[in-house]
């Protein structure tokens, strides 16, 4: 970039990287975001057995493909990690780019599942359960969006050899889109 | 790039290569597990592949690729004060969302909705509405969740509650009550209180929340404990 860094940037008082503590702070917001959510689904769902009926109508093997995918993106985007610490710009690129077609993979299967549902009448306001399922997966999309749209930037830079410790900071993120979705295929596909 | 290893090379990755390959194959070894577990038809089974696998997964995900498990202690305090957030706030709220019936309340919208069922939406127009009456409770049901407390079940005033008050709550068998009580009167008292009767002001008023209907019945009720004569 071409403007100069602000002092926090390269400061670690902590002992941690400034950026990678930002990132877990962010984290930390996001697991009372995502953990609110899930817990109020978790407690609904243990007190309306009737749920079961709804969550009948999920498709495990769509779940399971959107589940493999996301650990495989996890897997490139800790390629990519150990090729920026290696400083090999290209290769984290490379595996950066990988991560991105998992991103794009999962958001493709993701609308053709909700598409298939949608128009076999379960939408949002069927019931609670559809009401918590699309809340839940909608939300965790939009992260698999933003970090994907994030990881195309970090790419280009990375390309050129620039901020290669991005590459990290942008895993640790795809890592923990990757952890909850972990927790959502069993809550919304597996337990019927 | 020097800069990038110098941030690296700090504690991470606690200077050993994390075999990422066998940790991703791990990671597909469990996938598999989990989506085969609910086959078994075994409902144990089938949380601990589903849930006990999904913490597992995760772990692994959280100690090897996010490198937490080399992470300065800072981070994991952080962490770990989210996680605690959310144990609080499932603790605090969890009972009275999963109970739908406690001591003094009774979540009748909820109830309506587990005897209602999934409607499908396939079964346009022939959806049969279940109205929260439907779930409408017996008077006796709701004298023991709501006057039961004081009054006691028996209508004897030896309440859990009852016991610990002031003014105990009369007994309704006792012949010498009924002296001075007839159906108006303990009418007046369910609606208005027994403040209104000039007794104890602890025995409110029920008529915001009970219908006339309702309240008459409780009124047949506490008459029916009247001993015969």
């Amino acid at each position: 970039m071409a403007f100069p860094k602000p002092a926090a940037t390269l400061r670690s008082s902590t002992g941690i990287p400034t950026g990678r503590l930002a990132v877990w702070w962010l984290l930390a917001s996001e697991v009372v975001i995502f953990g609110g959510l899930l817990g109020a689904y978790l407690m609904f769902r243990l007190g309306h057995p009737e749920w079961a009926d709804a969550a009948e109508h999920t498709n495990t093997w769509i779940g399971a493909f959107n589940t493999l995918v996301l650990l495989t993106s996890s897997f490139t985007a800790v390629l990519a990690h150990q090729a920026a610490e290696r400083g090999d710009g290209k290769t984290a690129a490379k595996f950066l780019v990988l991560t991105i077609g998992g991103a794009l993979t999962f958001v493709m299967v993701k609308s053709v599942e909700w598409g298939i549902e949608i128009t076999a009448g379960y939408t949002i306001t069927a019931n609670g359960f559809w009401s918590f399922y699309y809340t839940a997966a909608g939300l965790h999309a939009l992260h698999v969006i933003a970090g994907a749209i994030i990881m195309g930037i970090i790419a280009v830079d990375a390309y050129r050899g620039r901020e290669l410790q991005r590459v990290e900071l942008i895993g640790i993120y795809w890592h923990f889109v990757d952890v909850v979705w972990i927790f959502l295929f069993p809550l919304l596909y597996i337990a019927k | 790039m020097a800069e990038n290893h110098e941030q690296n090379g700090d504690g991470h990755d606690g200077g050993h290569h994390t075999n990422y390959k066998k940790i991703y194959f791990t990671l597909l070894g469990l996938l598999v597990v989990s989506v085969a577990g609910p086959f078994l038809e075994i409902l144990v089974i089938t949380l601990i592949t589903a849930f006990g696998i999904a913490v597992v997964k995760a772990n692994l995900v959280i100690q090897n690729f996010m490198h937490l498990k080399a992470e300065k202690r800072l981070a994991k305090w952080i962490l770990a004060t989210s996680l605690l957030l959310m144990a609080l706030m499932f603790a605090g709220i969890s009972a009275d969302v999963m109970n739908h019936e406690g001591r003094n309340w009774v979540n009748l919208a909820a109830m309506a909705a587990v005897e209602r069922g999934i409607v499908d939406p396939h079964a346009e127009g022939e959806v049969e509405e279940v109205e929260f009456v439907a779930v409408a409770r017996t008077v006796e049901a709701d004298f023991n969740l709501i006057c039961a407390t004081c009054h006691g079940t028996g209508g004897l005033g030896d309440g859990a509650a009852g016991v610990a008050l002031d003014t105990p709550p009369a007994d309704f068998t006792d012949p010498v009550f009924w002296e001075t009580r007839d159906m108006d009167r303990i009418l007046n008292v369910i609606t208005n209180g027994a403040a209104a009767v000039g007794g104890s002001s602890l025995m409110v008023g029920w008529s915001a929340s009970f219908s006339a209907e309702r309240i008459q019945e409780f009124a047949d009720y506490v008459l029916a404990f009247r001993p015969e004569e």
